[in-house]
């Protein structure tokens, strides 16, 4: 038995990545995942700017984790130089954080996941067999965005977040209607996890290094420190020890590996790595998922995903209390303590762990930075997922091989940037 | 009043450009202005809650660059892909198309769509988008004083 399978751009992911699995004689003799993206010189964008554009800048690194970029270049900026921001900020940057991470779980799941389950190719059909679902979907979105617009100034590439605060903030009634809003949002919360408990999940089991934020205090997704699960912490400046990034002749992307061949990060790591710190409501969705970790199913990544839409709804409500409480007062940002400097900013954004390392002048103009994104860490790991899966799955035919293929590559919420195209499949 | 459309590709950010010359001019009470770029799904929420919807966005229609029509709601044919393969895709023909599903269309909604000359990587309108924005503009004004005007008015 011999079959190819070349999908040309995997559809419903963001970005150019290609599939190349090639069995012969019921060997498998070629199995890739080709990122074909160009490069994207954000790094080299950076040298010569003045450190406070550079959350700007690196924000259009992504139209959906633009947020995250901007959080993990502020604190690398404020690593550099010195800077201790106040608890009003880290609150306002929390929140504005979980809005984010709702935001791209909500897209991928409803939107690219469930197709795959509903039996449907996009969300178009969907909103035809399914409108209750759709519905669902872009309320929770709504939600999700004015929650960013609110603490940030805009959805999308934040413009109110600066190096050391902020230079907008929320008013009180803003955010009383938010309160109000996350509350009414616990149906759409408990119905997204019905929703994603009924689907029949695949199965899959593969241990892999899951590597993480980690904190003492709280779920992680702003600061802490590097975890693995299996077993290492360090701290997030000796992040190269972790990521050792590598070239391969059929992607654009590096690769990463630490302690094993390949790491998977994102919210399974998350999951695995810092259950116990997620909402009790976030526990309950898990177990209603019939998660528990450690979960060694790829495919329940977007399930992980599921359990911290319902852990950042709760812990949203938390935080806006918080500053209701406390009362939100317009402050300054905190000035740096030194003119130049050295820092790594790290969060859990929604694909995983993200890295930005940036070296300062005494200019204030940037001399070096470098930006190390989730899903080039999660590439090795696909590609050895995809090797242990083609051979339980080859007795298939092609159309369903191929689904699985993809089905796992989703899994992922790979974001290897902007664009589209066809599938192609070639059967010998 | 929404105008669509990515600045930084030359002509397609003609809907941007229209929008912060509206948001210039006086309005009649109840007209809001939005400038939403490339909203991708997002279009659907903005649309919601509205009597009268009016876009504005480049259109492809074969015609010289800077020509523009005005496209009633059974004028605008919602061409759009079963087959939405990313979040970066779905345009005004899928978005709308979704809101057209799922009951969400305002009761009236317009399309104001320009000729492009050129969609490339640019940051300036083409003379001929340029040229058509002023008559362009005034139609729309006139458009919007007119229905307010008039008792039975939409806004």
């Amino acid at each position: 038995m011999s079959k190819r399978i070349d999908v040309h751009h995997v559809t419903r992911v963001e970005g150019h990545g290609n599939i190349v699995v090639e069995v012969a004689n019921s060997q498998l003799k070629e199995c890739r995942f080709d990122v074909v993206e160009t490069p994207r010189f954000f790094e080299a964008m950076l040298l010569g700017r003045p450190y406070t554009e550079a959350s700007h800048i690196t924000s259009r690194i992504c139209g959906i984790c633009a947020t995250g970029h901007a959080t993990t270049s502020l604190r690398a900026s404020e690593k550099a130089l010195g800077i201790e921001p106040s608890q009003q900020t880290v609150l306002l940057r929390k929140l504005s954080f979980h809005g984010e991470i709702l935001d791209s779980h909500i897209l991928h799941v409803y939107m690219l996941v469930a197709p795959d389950f509903l039996g449907v190719g996009s969300v178009i059909p969907l909103a035809s067999s399914h409108p209750e679902v759709v519905l669902r979907a872009l309320r929770m979105k709504k939600l999700s965005g004015d929650m960013c617009a609110i603490v940030t100034g805009r959805h999308t590439h934040p413009i109110a977040m600066t190096v050391g605060g902020f230079t907008h903030f929320p008013k009180r009634a803003e955010l009383e209607s938010l309160r109000q809003r996350l509350e009414a949002a616990r149906a759409d919360v408990d119905a997204t996890v019905e929703l994603f408990a009924s689907l029949p999940w695949p199965q899959f089991e593969r241990d892999t290094e899951y590597i993480s934020l980690t904190k003492p205090d709280e779920y992680a997704f702003i600061d802490g420190e590097i975890k693995s699960s299996d077993g290492m912490k360090l701290p997030i400046e000796s992040y190269r020890e972790v990521t050792n990034e590598y070239m391969v002749p059929h992607s654009t992307a590096k690769f990463t590996r630490f302690q094993r061949e390949s790491y998977m990060v994102g919210a399974l790591a998350r999951f695995n790595n810092n259950y116990d710190q997620l909402h009790p409501r976030a526990k309950a969705a898990a177990a209603a998922l019939g998660m528990k970790p450690k979960v060694t199913n790829t495919y329940l990544n977007s399930g992980a995903q599921v359990v911290e839409i319902t852990h950042c709804i709760e812990d949203a409500i938390l935080i806006v209390d918080q500053l209701l409480e406390k009362g939100v007062t317009p402050e300054e940002p905190v000035a740096p303590t030194r003119q130049s400097g050295e820092g790594v900013g790290s969060c859990d954004v929604p694909r995983g762990i993200l890295f930005h390392h940036y070296w300062i002048g005494e200019d204030g103009n940037i001399t070096g930075a470098n930006c190390i994104i989730p899903t080039n860490q999660n590439i090795a790991n696909l590609e050895a997922d995809m090797r242990v899966l083609v051979p339980q799955i080859m007795d298939k035919p092609v159309d369903g091989m191929r689904l699985d293929l993809e089905m796992m590559v989703r899994a992922y919420d790979p974001c290897i940037s902007c664009s589209v195209h066809v599938a192609k499949l070639v059967t010998k | 009043m929404i105008g669509i459309g990515n600045p930084l590709q030359c002509d397609d950010g003609l809907g941007a450009c229209a929008a912060q010359l509206l948001a210039e001019e006086a309005l009649p009470a109840g007209v809001q202005i939005e400038e939403l770029g490339t909203p991708g799904w997002g279009l659907v929420n903005f649309l919601q809650g509205w009597q009268r919807v009016i876009l504005i966005d480049a259109v492809c229609m074969g015609e010289e660059p800077g020509t523009w029509r005005r496209l009633e709601k059974d004028e605008i044919q919602l061409v759009a892909s079963d087959q939405v393969r990313s979040l970066h895709e779905p345009g005004l023909a899928e978005s709308l198309s979704l809101a057209q599903t799922l009951g969400l269309l305002p009761d009236e909604i317009v399309l104001y769509g320009v000729e492009p000359a050129c969609i490339q990587p640019g940051d300036k309108l083409s003379p001929a988008v340029r040229q058509a924005m002023p008559p362009l503009i005034k139609h729309i004004l006139g458009e919007l004083w007119k229905k307010t005007q008039t008792p039975n008015g939409s806004f």
